[in-house]
């Protein structure tokens, strides 16, 4: 019979297995985000919402810092309104939209408007 | 700034109306001597100024001109600068044209050296020509002359013509003609000749004439400059012979040059100004959303007059300097929710009404309207946008028609409606520092990102600038409005507004015109324009070399006509294909335009293109102080697309 311990061990080796190392988790988020910055610059989220998602003022609300939850962002795709075109599946895949997200969410906050001079007259 | 050079014999610039008055008078007496004087003017002290003409070939397009076989010395151009000057023109925009050489050798030869200067502004294109008094008007208030060839030179500033007509701004177009074929020698003449020539913009243009003599030219010319400048202000356009230019003038020939006369624009209907005034002041909530309002300073002044009786929020479409970007009434950032929150609307000298309110006629909201526009309107272009149902229109000219309504909403405000107001206002204050946070908020997301942003750009600029007499010769919409929103801009001068029909290849030609009025205040003139623009129109820097205009050009360098990517790009998500490729057709790269070279071989500092906005600072100030010389000077900053 296994002990407790030796249980959690193969606990452990079997999530290693399924879900990899927190090493091989961090790369693929970054490996994701690599792939989300390629969507959104080649695929034209860019044009209206800026490169770094700071937003583009009428034509596109900022994305980034802060960027809405996973489902917030696809629910937004598949059923958008105005301006926003509605991007199917056939167009940006479930995954797709997931790197895009992965992306955003790894743009680091900058600094706040009362740190910046210029923006303090 | 320093001090310009300018050609020997010129009078300063910045002469007030009576030296003028004075001068055009001894102008016109010096035209005595060659027959020709100006209407209820005396005839004395003349000063005859002689040149002899020498005729230019008809030919002149196809090869080298004949022989001069004729002098004269007075001829029918040399009037029509008279005439010219007489209006206030004091400068004529050009890129030469064989049907109009009489009148460019008039106005080299004898306006260029006698008083008051007529002076010529040279030109690339008919198009930079027509957008140079287009920015100009917008700034001196007056008109500046242009001058096009027959057909093919009117063709080129068709598109320019129609920005200044849907931006009600006066422009005096003059465009040569060949009316009688016997006159027509050889194969370009006949190309260059057209028997109605401004037919080509009459759709878009106030009116326009084809004198067939001198008194006639006086007389229409006065006619094109009267209409032009009565509200709402339009470009008008004179078809001028070549023979009625070039002829000679016979001795002892009287040619009367009309009196001009004061304009009055039209103002608003009293009672109706009392029932404005009645609604604004009974509302809880009125909304002051002004388009082209100000036409002048003093419609600036009348604007803050009217919301602080009213103690009302301002929404300023900006189609002109409206209203001070820092004023606590001023809530342009919270226009949809105003529009769709008021009780009372009063829209002054509003195009789209109909956007302003986001198609939303919500029951029991008073919409009223002040505007030239009904006025004078054609039917086949359709700058008049969307019909909106008003609960009254008042035809007459919004600036003209605010001294009464201003009067008329104090008279009517009781001191119980005083004390209210004074709440809303306050409110009104402490919303407007709230949207002012959230615009700074707003900005500072991306602040070191690259491409820089378009908020970090305009706030670089600002910091160069903001402690100088500076004025902004764009609209902003392709920079998010940032101006407005953290920039403080408190006179008329500061902001003119945009193109109007947003016809592209506007702005070079128009900063460099706003930037010609602006030298004689010694004001530093600034322009922020994209790359798609100013490849349509790159020869008007030129023009700000040549005429030492000093003017700094930021070239907000998105490396695209980005507004269509976006378009092209909804299209195809929309078919269900692919989207990255909707760059194709709209990106200006490979190569990338190189605009500090483009610049530098036409004569202009230049610095860029900037990639890091910790380097944009510092190239900014360098352009502004090569401006503040004198000169003009250009920054290609690339950036984000919006």
């Amino acid at each position: 019979m296994q002990t407790f311990f030796s249980r959690l061990v193969a606990a452990a080796v079997a999530a290693l297995v399924v879900f990899g190392s927190p090493g091989a988790v961090a790369d693929e988020q970054r490996s994701n985000a690599t792939e989300g910055k390629r969507l959104f610059l080649a695929d034209g989220c860019y044009q209206c919402h800026g490169t770094t998602g700071a937003g583009g003022g009428t034509a596109g609300p900022h994305l980034a810092p802060d960027p809405l939850p996973l489902e917030a962002v696809k629910a937004k795709l598949r059923t958008a309104s105005g301006r926003m075109p509605v991007y199917t599946a056939a167009v940006i895949s479930d995954a797709q939209i997931a790197a895009i997200v992965a992306y955003l969410q790894g743009i680091p906050r900058g600094k706040a408007a009362k740190d910046i001079p210029l923006l303090n007259h | 700034m320093s001090e310009r050079k300018k050609p020997e014999g010129l009078t300063g610039a910045g002469m007030g109306r009576r030296g003028f008055l004075k001068t055009a008078t001894l102008a016109g007496t010096g035209a005595v001597a060659q027959g020709v004087v100006a209407a209820g003017q005396p005839a004395e002290q003349p000063t005859p100024r002689r040149h002899s003409v020498q005729m230019a070939s008809r030919e002149a397009e196809q090869g080298t001109p004949p022989p001069v076989t004729t002098t004269q010395a007075s001829c029918g151009s040399d009037f029509m600068v008279d005439v010219m000057r007489h209006v206030g023109i004091e400068y004529v925009a050009a890129i030469p044209g064989n049907t109009f050489k009489g009148l460019h050798e008039s106005v080299i030869n004898y306006g260029m050296t006698s008083t008051p200067a007529l002076e010529l502004v040279s030109c690339m294109h008919e198009e930079m020509s027509v957008a140079m008094a287009h920015g100009y008007a917008k700034v001196a208030g007056k008109p500046m002359a242009c001058m096009m060839h027959s057909t093919v030179g009117l063709q080129h500033g068709a598109m320019a013509l129609y920005n200044a007509y849907a931006d009600r701004v006066p422009v005096f177009a003059i465009v040569g003609a060949i009316l009688d074929a016997k006159d027509r020698h050889g194969y370009v003449d006949w190309q260059h000749s057209v028997f109605d020539g401004p037919a080509l913009v009459r759709d878009f243009t106030k009116w326009d004439d084809t004198p067939l003599s001198l008194s006639h030219f006086a007389e229409s010319a006065l006619r094109a400059y009267k209409f032009s400048m009565t509200p709402p202000w339009g470009p008008t356009v004179l078809a001028v012979d070549q023979e009625l230019q070039e002829g000679a003038v016979a001795k002892g020939t009287t040619l009367l040059i009309p009196k001009l006369p004061q304009i009055a624009p039209p103002a608003g209907d009293a009672g109706a100004v009392r029932e404005i005034a009645r609604v604004l002041v009974a509302a809880e909530r009125p909304l002051i959303v002004a388009d082209r309002a100000a036409r002048t300073p003093e419609g600036l002044r009348l604007m803050v007059e009217l919301a602080e009786a009213l103690q009302a929020a301002v929404v300023d479409v900006s189609g002109r300097m409206n209203f001070p970007w820092r004023h606590p009434l001023n809530q342009t950032q919270r226009r949809a929710e105003l529009a769709a929150q008021a009780d009372a609307i009063l829209g002054l000298e509003l195009t789209d009404y109909w956007g302003v309110i986001g198609g939303r006629l919500a029951p029991g909201v008073k919409r009223i309207s002040i505007s030239s526009i009904d006025l004078f309107m054609k039917s086949n272009y359709q700058d008049f946008e969307r019909f909106t149902p008003v609960d009254l229109a008042i035809a007459a000219d919004a600036e003209a028609t605010l001294p009464a309504l201003v009067e008329e909403v104090r008279r009517q405000t009781s001191s119980g409606r005083r004390t209210f107001f004074k709440a809303r206002g306050i409110a009104l204050a402490k919303d407007h520092r709230d949207s002012l946070e959230q615009s700074r908020n707003a900005a500072a997301v991306g602040w070191d990102s690259q491409p820089i942003t378009t908020a970090r750009l305009c706030a670089e600029i600002y910091e160069q600038i903001r402690n100088e007499d500076w004025a902004l010769c764009n609209g902003t919409v392709f920079q998010n409005y940032w101006p407005q929103q953290l920039w403080t801009a408190t006179q008329h001068h500061q902001y003119i507004g945009d193109a109007g029909a947003y016809g592209l290849g506007y702005l070079p030609g128009a900063s460099v015109g706003a930037a010609l009025a602006h030298r004689q205040h010694g004001r530093l003139a600034v322009a922020i324009g994209g790359d798609g623009d100013l490849m349509f129109s790159p020869g008007a820097l030129w023009t700000a070399a040549h005429h030492e205009i000093p003017l700094l050009y930021v070239v907000h360098n998105n490396r695209a006509y980005h507004q269509e990517i976006m378009f092209v790009q909804s299209m195809a998500v929309k078919r269900q294909r692919g989207i990255d490729r909707a760059h194709i057709g709209n990106a200006i790269t490979e190569p990338n335009v190189d605009f500090a070279k483009l610049a530098a071989s036409i004569g202009l500092y230049s610095e860029g293109p900037v990639l890091d906005p910790a380097e944009l600072g510092p190239a900014l100030r360098r352009a502004v102080a090569v401006v503040k010389q004198g000169h003009p000077a250009l920054v290609d900053v690339i950036c984000q697309g919006r």
